[in-house]
């Protein structure tokens, strides 16, 4: 159906990171003999992404998601492996490429500070070259979206955290980029703010078809928003594909709590549990287990038999659980 | 391109007339040194003259220099490295117009704010402090390209220190020791006429009276033919090598911070 937008190849970066020491002569020394060590930070991944997709770009931290990131907007060069995006080599960074995306940084500010959202807009729209209509037709259309009229006209430093993120927001999309990379933006919102800017993004990208690529460290974020995710750990493509697949993958296990009909429970008074159901926790008359996904039916079924249950929930583990299973290296 | 420069440079100055105040202290802070220069000499000439040069003829001649000082003072060398460092270039690299379009409107919106705050003060000194000059259209019109080329100079090879930055912490030690050459080799402590053998030739060759020094020299009439001539050729030679440093640091610098990563 759609066309593939993106092509990444082998991406690889190892870091050259600077070792040298203090003082002004070293730094100058440094200058014709430099020293450094290497850092992998991205190891051969490679993936493609359709035009109007929306991917996920998880890892803990240090994972290499934003030097992933970096490559794809053409901020870094890669050490080997090939990249297109929209038909471009991205660290050439040609004009009519840096015209075609649009990067946000959670913890970094493209407006001015000191002068109304409305005054930087404007000059994006020039630096951008947007037509004067097409400039007008984009801000209204993003300002109804975002909700900003009313702090158009203050200045950035007086705006709240989650207003400026929207401005942001509006910045970024002035010129219709084709692709958005959004590095952590929920970064520090409220949850409420956390919706609306989900909210946004989905509509945005529902409406525009502008393929979009997030990393965020908000799990809710990646759920609502992504029907596909790109997991990256130690600089490696651990998983491609839907989040709910990963976690099956990652977690081939139920969590079941069960409530028994007395006032509570000692653990020596359980009835020996089946092969591979762990005792996760045991409060007062309330029993938390672990069951290896394909045993949970005659788990339940054996507990039901063998002990007074007046309550009994089967769940899938919190995705968060999982993932930290994940990032802390060990296999679910 | 030419849109997205000019709208930087209005937005800059929207954004700094928020804190003239702050510029203006900066301002005052530039004019001190020159000002007690020109106590310092007119008082040694008294009634008579140093080197050719009358008490009304040093008020003139740093009155000049400190109008040109403020206009040729690069401040944004002083931000381009803190950019650099704290990786927010980002921002700029990733726009589809080259960073130092920000530099330039910086310049550009900076020299309007500090001018607001120098020019009265200006006017009003030369009424107290009695200047002399001769002002002709030759001079004034030699002066212009000068005054031009000095910001020039004095921009790019500010700028070409500043991307140091991409290479190490400390560039902005490299910015100090500039300023202090300047002080003392452009004509501040002393006209550079009045400069003892050795450090007169130094000054003549080296850039830094051409930032500030030689357009001051050119307004007051005072340079024969030949030094003008010679003078102009420096000025010329000097911007036209900061402007080929800086593109070369500006393109290496970008490579590895491709590959070291902001």
């Amino acid at each position: 159906m759609n066309e593939t937008l993106i092509t990444v190849n082998d991406l690889t970066k190892v870091y050259r990171v600077p070792v040298r020491s203090e003082g002004l002569g070293a730094s100058i020394n440094s200058l014709f003999h430099p020293a450094f060590s290497e850092v992998e930070a991205v190891r051969q991944v490679s993936f493609e992404i359709k035009a109007g997709e929306m991917v996920g770009l998880i890892g803990p931290n240090g994972a290499g998601k934003t030097t992933t990131l970096k490559m794809l907007s053409g901020l870094l060069h890669p050490s080997s492996g090939e990249v297109s995006v929209t038909g471009f080599i991205p660290w050439q960074r040609k004009p009519e490429y840096l015209r075609s995306i649009s990067m946000v940084m959670g913890n970094k500010s493209q407006m001015l500070w000191d002068i109304p959202p409305l005054d930087s807009f404007k000059v994006l729209g020039e630096i951008y070259n947007v037509p004067k209509d097409e400039f007008k037709r984009n801000l209204d259309e993003l300002v109804d979206l975002l909700d900003i009229k009313e702090v158009l006209v203050k200045p950035v430093r007086n705006l709240s955290l989650g207003e400026r993120m929207k401005c942001e927001l509006t910045a970024s999309l002035l010129h219709r980029p084709r692709v958005l990379f959004l590095d952590e933006p929920t970064l520090g919102m409220d949850v409420s703010m956390q919706l609306r800017l989900r909210r946004f993004l989905a509509d945005y990208n529902r409406a525009s078809g502008a393929t979009v690529i997030l990393t965020s460290h908000y799990m809710a974020d990646v759920m609502a928003l992504c029907p596909r995710v790109i997991l990256i750990h130690h600089g490696r493509l651990l998983h491609d594909g839907a989040l709910g697949v990963l976690a099956n993958g990652m977690a081939p296990f139920k969590m079941m709590r069960i409530t028994l009909g007395r006032e509570s429970v000692l653990k020596e008074e359980l009835p020996p549990l089946p092969e591979g159901t762990e005792l996760i926790s045991l409060e007062g008359n309330t029993v938390s287990l672990r069951v290896p996904r394909d045993r949970a039916a005659s788990t339940t079924a054996f507990l039901l038999k063998e002990m007074n249950v007046v309550d009994l929930a089967v769940e899938d583990p919190a995705i968060e659980s999982v993932i930290d299973q994940v990032y802390s290296g060990g296999a679910a | 391109m030419k849109r997205g420069g000019w709208a930087l440079i209005r937005s800059t100055w929207l954004s700094w007339m928020q804190y003239r105040s702050f510029f203006f202290i900066l301002a005052f802070g530039w004019m001190i040194p020159p000002l007690i220069y020109l106590f310092v000499w007119s008082a040694a000439a008294g009634e008579g003259s140093i080197g050719g040069m009358t008490r009304g003829g040093f008020v003139a001649y740093y009155l000049v220099l400190i109008l040109v000082n403020q206009i040729t003072y690069a401040q944004t060398n002083w931000t381009v490295g803190d950019l650099i460092r704290t990786g927010q270039i980002n921002k700029l690299l990733l726009r589809p117009i080259s960073p130092i379009y920000d530099a330039l409107a910086s310049e550009v919106a900076g020299k309007v704010v500090y001018l607001v705050f120098i020019v009265p003060i200006l006017i009003g000194l030369s009424f107290l402090l009695k200047p002399e000059m001769e002002l002709t259209v030759a001079n004034v019109l030699a002066f212009l390209p000068a005054l031009l080329l000095a910001w020039a100079l004095r921009f790019f090879w500010g700028y070409w220190l500043a991307l140091l930055a991409f290479w190490t912490a400390r560039a902005d030690a490299l910015l100090i020791l500039q300023d202090s050459l300047v002080f003392l080799l452009a004509g501040q402590v002393a006209p550079v006429a009045l400069l003892p053998g050795f450090l007169k030739t130094l000054a003549v060759i080296l850039p830094f009276r051409y930032m500030v020094g030689f357009p001051v020299e050119v307004l007051g009439g005072g340079l024969s033919q030949a030094d003008l001539i010679t003078g102009f050729a420096f000025q010329i030679g000097w911007t036209a090598l900061a402007v080929v440093v800086y593109r070369f640091m500006w393109r290496r610098g970008l490579v590895r911070y491709a590959a070291v990563g902001g």
